[in-house]
């Protein structure tokens, strides 16, 4: 019967091995491996229970673990029934209808193939999940081990910093790295839409909810089912809509515009805003109670002025992207160049840096970015050590959120003559 | 190639075995041979109720030289791990068998029996000459589980069949 069966899988495309007991079966295991075992309830030394058990040890868990079909004679179709508790895929009676065979064979294979390409693709979503590029020392560090610390949990995060701090890519980290990676992440810039625009595309709409609403629309907190949702500038957030956000985030539930029916809204919510929201609360633009529901745990980023240290890095990470992207084959920055990027205010912040290093890739014809391929470079930089001293000494308060002792420890000087530098330079205390 | 088409048991309706002996493809050329005289019993499972092709093949007589045997048989044809084939064949040995107890699907006389079992004496007889199973969906030599699926053949071989046949047959 064996060979019998093994000619009808070789014909039927199937790559086909034969074991004539449950040990020699382990072996080749051990050895080559298998998608689909067809077991035989009885068989000499190790019955197919056994075998199972022993694949299964071998193979806890995930899509390299082979697919089992026991086969049984009509009176040992119980044994068969313990083997799919014990978490056999399926099993057959002996003789085989061929037609049947051939289905539950197919099926199984095309079981252990969705399997592995779901193995693969979660492997890929873990592989392209974005990361920070920084030192992680002064603000970052702080900023890395908040989002260690809430990234597994279910915690809502709010998100703040200057435009262009990366607060879109640390809301991806948090998603990354939590329990719903798997799940989708939806995006909402809450800035960019008008309110009744805002309201169909968060809740979704029913047909004919109002004019132009020619079928159903599933909004973005039900897109968001099992995952994240992410509302950037939340800021802007009209109250009609707030106080309909805050509803879904206290029921779990949701209605779309025009529909009397309540859909789960299962989702992790990750806010961020560039705007003061406390200030905003206490001139009443922004309703207190879904304040504090947002704004759980909060991450600030620190702008990009108050690292520098992050700015070559940065540079390198960029230049190293946009190389790839144009074929190019830009080498580093001239000592010049790299200078007026670490002098620049960067008001724009990452983004800035990152259209900067664009531009000066798409400008340079050399082996090397120099000054000129930057736009605030027209002029010469005052590179005197006067100069140097009076941007490190702003660098570092600017670092140490002018603590001025922590910033003279820092600098390795005492407090009087932090003072009297910053006197000198006309450096004043925010 | 010359094919020896013997009985077996029960004869079949004489129109659907002269439409099979008309419609073989290149290179096969039918002529019947009558009733095979050989003992079955030791192939017949009385619990089943069926034959064992495989048993059978053994006991067919090897055909001459550049000549091909096959069985027509109403007998329902099994194999050990399987309960029920339409035929059987010894890969490449000339000798196969065919049942057309399974390929009718109405009451005698069945007008589409005629084609079934020319699409799959065909069949047979690939493999009694060496051809495995082909994935063409309209080649005689796809492989089919139920009656009604044998109608999305023709009862000839694909090009690449064909191709490999007559090497096989030089």
């Amino acid at each position: 019967m064996r060979s019998s069966l093994a000619a009808w899988f070789r014909d039927e495309g199937y790559v086909v091995s034969t074991a004539a007991g449950g040990k020699q079966a382990l072996e080749q295991l051990t050895g080559d491996g298998a998608d689909i075992l067809l077991v035989d309830v009885k068989m000499p030394g190790m019955d197919g229970l056994e075998l199972q058990r022993r694949v299964y040890e071998l193979h806890p868990g995930g899509a390299s673990r082979p697919t089992v079909i026991i086969m049984t004679a009509y009176a040992a179709v119980e044994t068969a029934v313990q083997a799919l508790k014990e978490g056999a895929y399926d099993y057959i009676v002996k003789p085989f209808d061929p037609e049947q065979l051939s289905r539950l064979v197919r099926k199984a294979a095309e079981r252990y193939t969705l399997l592995s390409e779901n193995q693969a693709l979660k492997q890929r979503i873990e592989a392209a999940a974005p990361h920070l590029i920084t030192s992680g020392q002064g603000g970052m560090g702080r900023v890395f081990e908040q989002l260690e610390q809430v990234a597994p949990t279910e915690t809502s995060v709010l998100v703040t910093g200057e435009s262009g701090t990366g607060k879109e890519l640390l809301a991806r980290l948090l998603h990354a790295r939590s329990g719903r990676r798997f799940g989708p992440m939806v995006v909402v810039n809450c800035g960019a839409l008008a309110q009744g625009v805002l309201e169909s595309e968060l809740f979704g709409h029913e047909r004919g909810a109002f004019t132009g609403a020619v079928g159903r629309h599933r909004g973005k907190l039900e897109l968001a089912h099992d995952g994240t949702l992410f509302l950037d500038e939340i800021g802007d957030v009209p109250p009609k809509v707030q106080v309909d956000l805050l509803r879904v985030l206290e029921e779990r539930v949701l209605t779309r515009v025009g529909g009397n029916t309540s859909v789960p809204a299962n989702f992790r919510l990750i806010t961020a805003t560039h705007c003061d929201l406390g200030q905003m609360v206490e001139r009443g633009e922004f309703r207190q109670d879904l304040y504090f529901r947002i704004n759980v745990f909060c991450i600030e980023l620190p702008p990009l002025r108050q690292r520098p240290e992050d700015i070559p890095l940065l540079a390198q990470h960029f230049l190293a992207l946009f190389n790839a992207q144009t074929n190019r084959r830009i080498e580093g920055f001239s000592a010049g160049a790299m200078a007026s990027l670490c002098n620049h205010d960067w008001p724009g912040n990452v983004r800035e840096l990152q259209n900067a290093i664009e531009r000066a890739v798409v400008m340079c014809r050399g082996a090397q970015i120099e000054q000129e391929h930057f736009p605030f470079t027209a002029a010469t930089p005052d590179l005197s050590l006067s100069a140097m001293e009076q941007a490190h000494i702003r660098r570092v308060l600017a670092a140490c959120e002018h603590n001025v002792s922590l910033a003279a420890r820092t600098l390795g000087i005492d407090r009087v003559t932090l003072y009297n530098k910053m006197k000198k330079f006309g450096i004043d205390r925010p | 190639m010359k094919v020896r088409l013997r009985s077996l048991g029960s004869l079949a309706p004489a129109a659907d075995v002269e439409h099979l002996l008309r419609g073989l493809p290149w290179p096969l050329s039918g002529q019947d041979e009558g009733p095979l005289e050989i003992d079955s019993t030791p192939c017949v499972d009385v619990v089943r109720g069926q034959l064992d092709a495989a048993c059978l093949l053994q006991r067919l007589p090897s055909p001459p030289a550049g000549e091909a045997l096959l069985v027509l048989t109403g007998h329902d044809l099994f194999l050990p791990a399987l309960t029920h084939v339409f035929g059987a064949s010894l890969l490449g040995h000339r000798r196969g068998v065919l049942s057309w107890c399974r390929l009718q699907l109405a009451p005698t006389p069945d007008p589409g029996l005629g084609r079934r079992m020319l699409i799959e004496a065909t069949h047979e007889l690939g493999h009694a000459l060496g051809l495995v199973h082909c994935p063409v969906t309209h080649c005689a030599m796809h492989r089919t589980l139920w009656p009604e699926g044998i109608e999305l053949k023709q009862p000839d071989y694909c090009p690449i069949c064909r191709d490999l046949l007559r090497r096989l047959v030089q």
